[in-house]
């Protein structure tokens, strides 16, 4: 399914941590800008209710005593007292309205709840607001106005909002339960709080838009080296190891893995280049005789032959066949050392005497080459199944017989060690190319092609000895200068453990 | 017709050459690739067997190399049989592709179509006038009565009907129907074409004095 892939889950978490943070931020904007708006009105509405009952100047005071009074000691009108103040109010108030918008409104009740007074534009059926705050609580005892001034400035009024109807109100009680209301139609403010939720909501909208969309494009571009990972193993398993993932950014965690993939596909690559390699060489190997034997019965056989040559054809197909049993017996061999099934004894034998064996019986080839074989042979006791080493010497020295110059020389040597007993045959024949050094032990590998097949060499006889030295843990090498000869050396465990 | 097998397995080379000198073709044979290509390039063959695994140059370079300035068929033999080495074959220029071990009478009759197919011709049989020449039968029949052959007449025929209405020199005769063994004298060809006349008409072979023979087209 396309919601389980890596990059729409990404996306899906991408999201809603987008939705959440937005709309957090956005219903903050709205609460705080909302906050705003309603202290705004209710500071003009505070305003108002002020200005309509602001202490007035003692010169216009209708209660003021005349001149000569102490003043300190005369009663001075409380401002709040709308029912003293209420004809002056309603004068102020007039004022008030031919200089404000009439988007403000005044009411005044009596204590009894009966509208004194109202302001022309105000809505009707405002209801008579509750009190509150039971009397005796009232801060401003008219009584205590009596024993001296009240103090200046008062103290904050027992002010009370509330909101009604798309309108906000504050509202006043006076000393004696009077109540005077001043409000304002929200309709304007609720308007514009709207607009600014749905502007928010839009701008919270485009905001997740481009979120989403740069989310994808991120994904997509941190995904692409996982894309393209996949798409080369695809590819390798559908059969083509050349493939390599693209590791242009190797510093980072995907190009690390890529390279790690990529080292880890060049070795399979190669491990199957080298089985791939191995098989055609044998069946190469094997089909050839095949080839010789058929092609030469059926030319033989197409019409009638002297004797002489059906002899000829016999001998072709002869050896042929004895070519084909030859190999047959190196790869089941092979076959066997691979599969460890082929039992090496463990016995202590001393090599120089394998070793000398095999000389003696190499010695014939030698001698038809004018080949001198030096021997450098000291006692050297090891661990294994000396038939088998034995085997790996014929082959050694059957090579550096073989490899050889006309009348040439082998140098053998056989040194004891503590750890490693050591076998040494050095010729001086042709060498072997550097380059070809590290292929020297591959089955069926010929240095010079032509001249080991007309020898009958099958090329698998190092790989047969490889295997032989490598089951008793031994170690077998190559060295060799072009053109002076080359070196092979065998280390064999003695048994005996370094100290 | 004249072929250059490739192949470095002795055994195999000569039971090769022998069968086709048999089957009358004239064969040439080299033992590595070096020979090999040196002969392909130096000869007009009308067809190359190509062993693929070979000392020194391998078959595909041969193969490589002889393209850049010969067309001549090539038919590839190889003991590989994997897909890829037959594809790589086929992409390298080689127009056929056989795996050894493989029958005597299945190379032959491949090479034949080759060399017919390199002929720009299809059939196997071919009517010139009132004989029938088969090449795969390698028989000759006038009216419909058969005419016997020599091997050197039946082959002279065949190169000459597979180029049809062109005139085929006497060089071009002696390289392609005679191999480097073989000690001809140029006389000898004109025996073969009069005998060839004396069987199949006189009409049959035109004389170009002085270019060579020819059958003609129609």
């Amino acid at each position: 399914m396309i919601f389980n892939s890596i990059r729409w889950r990404l996306q899906l978490w991408h999201g809603l941590i987008l939705v959440v943070v937005l709309s957090g931020f956005g219903l903050s904007a709205y609460h705080v800008a909302r906050d705003n708006q309603q202290r705004r009105i209710d500071t003009e509405l505070e305003h108002h209710l002020m200005a309509l009952f602001r202490p007035l100047p003692p010169d216009q005071c209708p209660n003021r005593p005349p001149p000569g009074e102490h003043p300190e000691t005369s009663r001075r009108p409380d401002p709040f007292d709308f029912s003293e103040n209420l004809s002056q109010a309603i004068e102020q108030a007039g004022a008030l309205d031919q200089t404000q918008t009439n988007t403000f409104y005044y009411l005044l009740w009596q204590s009894d709840g009966v509208l004194m007074a109202s302001a022309p534009g105000s809505p009707v059926s405002v209801p008579f607001p509750t009190n509150p705050e039971p009397a005796g609580i009232q801060p401003h005892d008219p009584d205590s106005l009596d024993d001296g001034p009240p103090p200046h400035p008062r103290p904050p009024l027992p002010l009370i909002a509330r909101t009604r109807n798309q309108a906000r109100e504050i509202y006043l009680f006076g000393p004696h339960g009077d109540c005077v209301l001043v409000g304002r139609s929200m309709a304007s403010d609720l308007a514009a709080m709207n607009r600014l939720a749905l502007w928010l909501v839009a701008a919270g909208a485009s905001v997740l838009l481009l979120g989403l969309a740069g989310g994808w494009w991120v994904a997509t571009r941190a995904i692409r080296p996982i894309e393209d990972i996949s798409a080369t193993a695809i590819k390798i398993a559908a059969g083509d190891l050349s493939q390599r993932i693209n590791a242009a950014d190797a510093e980072s965690e995907l190009g690390r893995l890529a390279t790690v993939l990529n080292s880890t596909f060049a070795r399979l690559e190669a491990a199957f280049a080298h089985q791939a390699r191995f098989t055609a060489d044998a069946s190469h190997e094997l089909r050839t005789p095949v080839s010789v034997i058929l092609t030469q019965t059926q030319t033989a056989l197409a019409r009638e032959r002297s004797v002489a040559e059906y002899r000829n054809v016999l001998d072709a197909c002869q050896r042929a066949a004895q070519r084909m049993r030859s190999l047959i017996e190196s790869l089941l061999e092979l076959a066997r050392l691979d599969a460890g099934q082929e039992p090496m004894k463990q016995a202590p034998f001393d090599l120089a005497h394998v070793v000398r064996e095999s000389i003696e019986l190499l010695r014939p080839l030698a001698t038809a080459r004018g080949i001198q074989i030096q021997c450098a042979c000291s006692p050297a006791p090891c661990i294994g199944d000396s038939e088998r080493i034995g085997q790996v010497a014929t082959n050694l020295l059957t090579n550096a017989l073989q490899f050889n110059r006309a009348q040439g020389s082998v140098r053998v040597g056989v040194s004891a060690g503590n750890e490693f007993a050591l076998l040494t045959v050095e010729d001086t024949g042709q060498g072997i190319p550097a380059e070809e050094l590290p292929r020297i032990f591959e089955r069926f590998y010929r240095v010079d092609k032509s001249r080991s097949r007309l020898q009958g060499h099958d090329g698998i006889g190092l790989a047969i000895s490889k295997a032989i030295v490598d089951s008793h843990g031994g170690l077998i090498e190559v060295s060799s200068q072009f053109g002076a000869g080359s070196v092979f050396t065998v280390k064999l465990p003695t048994g005996k453990r370094s100290p | 017709m004249r072929v250059l097998v490739v192949d470095d397995e002795p055994d195999l080379l000569a039971s090769l050459l022998q069968a086709l000198r048999e089957d009358g073709y004239a064969a040439d044979g080299a033992a590595d690739g070096e020979e090999g290509l040196y002969k392909a390039q130096n000869y007009d063959y009308d067809a190359i067997l190509l062993d693929v695994m070979l000392p020194g140059i391998d078959g595909w370079e041969l193969l490589q190399r002889l393209r850049k300035t010969k067309k001549t068929a090539v038919l590839m033999l190889t003991a590989r049989d994997a897909v890829r080495d037959r594809v790589r074959g086929l992409n390298g220029g080689a127009d056929d592709y056989l795996v050894k071990p493989f029958d005597l009478d299945e190379l032959l009759a491949r090479l034949r179509a080759l060399i017919r197919r390199s002929a720009s011709q299809a059939q196997s049989c071919l009517q010139i006038g009132d004989v029938l020449l088969d090449t795969s039968a390698r028989t000759v029949t006038r009216q419909g009565r058969p005419v016997e052959l020599t091997a050197r007449e039946y082959v002279l025929v065949e190169f000459l009907a597979l180029h049809r209405g062109k005139v085929v020199s006497r060089t071009m005769l002696y390289e392609h129907l005679f191999d480097e063994n073989d000690s001809t004298l140029s006389n000898l060809l004109d025996v073969h074409v009069s005998n060839i006349r004396k069987k199949l008409g006189h009409d049959f072979i035109t004389t170009r004095r002085g270019h060579g023979y020819s059958i003609e087209s129609l």
